[in-house]
């Protein structure tokens, strides 16, 4: 079942398209990446599926019902910058968001204080707060009562990379607990680590979408290295089955259609020509390679 | 309804700006109010021929029956001090982006409007009691008991909370259009004291002589005409412009549904 559903959505500033017809799915219990470089629609996406802007046209849903405030009541949400009142306390801005949600309860406030690391600056008023305690408090109220799916735009914005890890280790932990998240990013590598689905946009065009292995692997790739890399050459030229070859100084890169390569056959084949493998793998795109080939950046 | 109303009180109960600007409001009323009859009291205890002279010609505007209007109209001139306090309830949402939050968090649009409008019917209803306790604290301290029909002129109680309430509707409604708190009180000040009454002026001298009273605050403002004695330099005048309150309730009312209904359409419009 999905827990999101994008139709063709499509928002312009002034001139500036800044979604071009989106659409795609967000199956239940997914870590879903949203990726783009600067300006590619990401955060006015999120916006218009959290109701704090309007699209030009297109629709989308929440469990297959039209978007309403109840539900939106049952998301945990963080958009682009902490928003809270500056003179409040960080506790006391935690039970607005309580108020107006119904999330959590009084205990609930300090359970996500302490793991958020905030717990002892809780009565601080959150215009001391730095950067990064503003965006941990941020982090609180998306988590407060214990949603089961969370919007988080760039949840790892002015962390320390002790904060980064122990953000990456809470979505990962939400996600084995069967959360949803939907997290927009800049970082590729934290994203290829935490996240199950992943759509790339860019120009607020969706370049694509899916599972994290059915984007980033479009093609197989075995790696093999041997002591003469120009006999190792001239004996795979005609090896069927690929569709190209690459090479460096100590490998060689055999390409070949998704799903067809198989490492024991090429070392068989190599045997077999008298050539003595010393090294053999079968490579995985990365998602900062695959990002860089589709965004073409 | 009452879950707005907490979630507000949430917001204001340990905001500092909010209870100072409150402070002040509350010590104004009082203190303007009571600052006129101060001087009136001093002008006419004189026993000499020209204080008492001056007693006889005026009366006693701060007695009862017409201190309802006296105070009214004193207390009209001071609105802009609660349009602080509206203005700044609406422009905060707007600077630390709470307002999106809001809505994130699970309120619909409507549902932030009508907790402000809540915002802006309790700060009225703060006026009100403060206008009615100066009012009546000044009225019964002055008042002999042979007065009869002391509460003649209550209703300028009605028509004092109504011109509150719309002022402090348009302040909010110039917070919400502008969303940055200083400039949207300049233009409020700059608006009503400057812009409307030479507006006023123009439109009574140019188009008709009575179109200045349809303009947005010039309308509420003619609820609470001066007190009876300043209505004796010009008699005709003055019975004009009692004569017109009736009308000028309905115009008010008619710019309440026009402010609240921008207010509601722009919101819902708008991206935040």
């Amino acid at each position: 079942m999905s827990v999101l559903q994008v139709q063709d959505l499509k928002k312009t500033y002034g001139k500036i398209q800044a979604l071009k017809g989106v659409s795609f799915e967000i199956p239940k219990g997914a870590v879903f990446g949203i990726l783009g470089p600067n300006g590619s629609g990401k955060t006015t996406m999120l916006s218009i599926i959290l109701d704090v802007l309007n699209a030009d046209s297109g629709t989308y849903s929440w469990f297959g019902k039209p978007a309403s405030p109840d539900l939106r009541k049952h998301i945990g949400s963080l958009l682009e910058t902490p928003n809270f009142y500056h003179y409040l306390s960080a506790k006391n801005n935690l039970k607005i968001t309580n108020s107006i949600s119904g999330r959590g309860d009084k205990a609930a406030i300090d359970s996500v204080l302490q793991k958020v690391k905030l717990y002892e600056r809780r009565n601080s008023r959150f215009s001391t707060y730095s950067l990064g305690m503003k965006q941990r408090l941020a982090i609180a109220a998306a988590l407060l009562g214990d949603p089961q799916i969370l919007v988080l735009d760039e949840p790892t914005n002015g962390l320390d990379p002790v904060g980064i890890m122990e953000i990456r280790e809470l979505i990962i932990d939400l996600s084995k607990k069967g959360h949803t998240i939907i997290m927009a990013s800049h970082l590729l590598d934290e994203v290829e680590k935490i996240c199950t689905h992943v759509a790339i946009l860019k120009l607020g065009t969706l370049v694509t979408s899916g599972s994290v292995e059915d984007v980033l692997v479009d093609e197989d790739v075995v790696e093999i290295g041997a002591a003469d890399i120009e006999q190792l050459k001239r004996a795979l030229s005609n090896y069927p089955g690929i569709t190209s070859t690459t090479h460096n100084a100590q490998t060689m890169q055999l390409h070949f259609p998704k799903g067809t390569a198989s490492a024991e056959e090429v070392n068989r084949y190599c045997f077999n020509q008298g050539i003595a493998l010393q090294y053999l793998a079968i490579k995985k795109k990365r998602l900062e390679e695959k990002f860089f080939e589709l965004t073409g950046n | 309804m009452l879950h707005l109303f907490r979630t507000e009180w949430l917001k204001i109960k340990n905001y500092p700006g909010f209870w100072w600007i409150m402070g002040i409001t509350v010590l104004s009323y009082p203190g303007i109010n009571g600052m006129f009859y101060t001087i009136y009291k001093q002008q006419t205890a004189n026993t000499k021929s020209a204080a008492q002279m001056l007693k006889m010609l005026i009366g006693n505007p701060f007695e009862f029956p017409e201190v309802f209007r006296t105070t009214a109209f004193a207390s009209s001139m001071f609105v802009i001090i609660p349009s602080i306090l509206v203005i700044m309830l609406i422009t905060n949402e707007y600077t630390y982006k709470t307002n999106r939050q809001n809505v994130i968090d699970g309120w619909s649009r409507n549902e932030f409007l009508i907790a402000k409008f809540l915002n802006v019917v309790i700060i009225t209803m703060i006026v009100i009691a403060l206008y009615l306790l100066v009012t009546l604290s000044i009225g019964f301290s002055t008042t002999g008991a042979d007065v009869k029909n002391k509460f003649q002129l209550a209703n300028y109680t009605a028509l004092f909370s109504l011109q509150t309430f719309a002022q402090l509707s348009f302040a909010f409604l110039l917070g919400l259009l502008i969303k940055r708190a200083f400039i949207a009180l300049g233009v409020f000040i700059f608006y009503k004291i400057i812009v409307e009454n030479i507006a006023a002026e123009l439109l009574n001298k140019y188009v008709h002589a009575d179109t200045g009273r349809f303009l947005p605050t010039e309308s509420s403002d003619m609820l609470t005409p001066v007190p009876a004695f300043l209505g004796r330099l010009d008699p005709k005048v003055y019975d004009h412009a009692l004569g017109l309150i009736n009308q000028q309730v309905f115009v008010t009312i008619g710019y309440l549904f026009i402010f609240w209904g921008l207010v509601f359409w722009i919101y819902k419009k708008r991206d935040l």
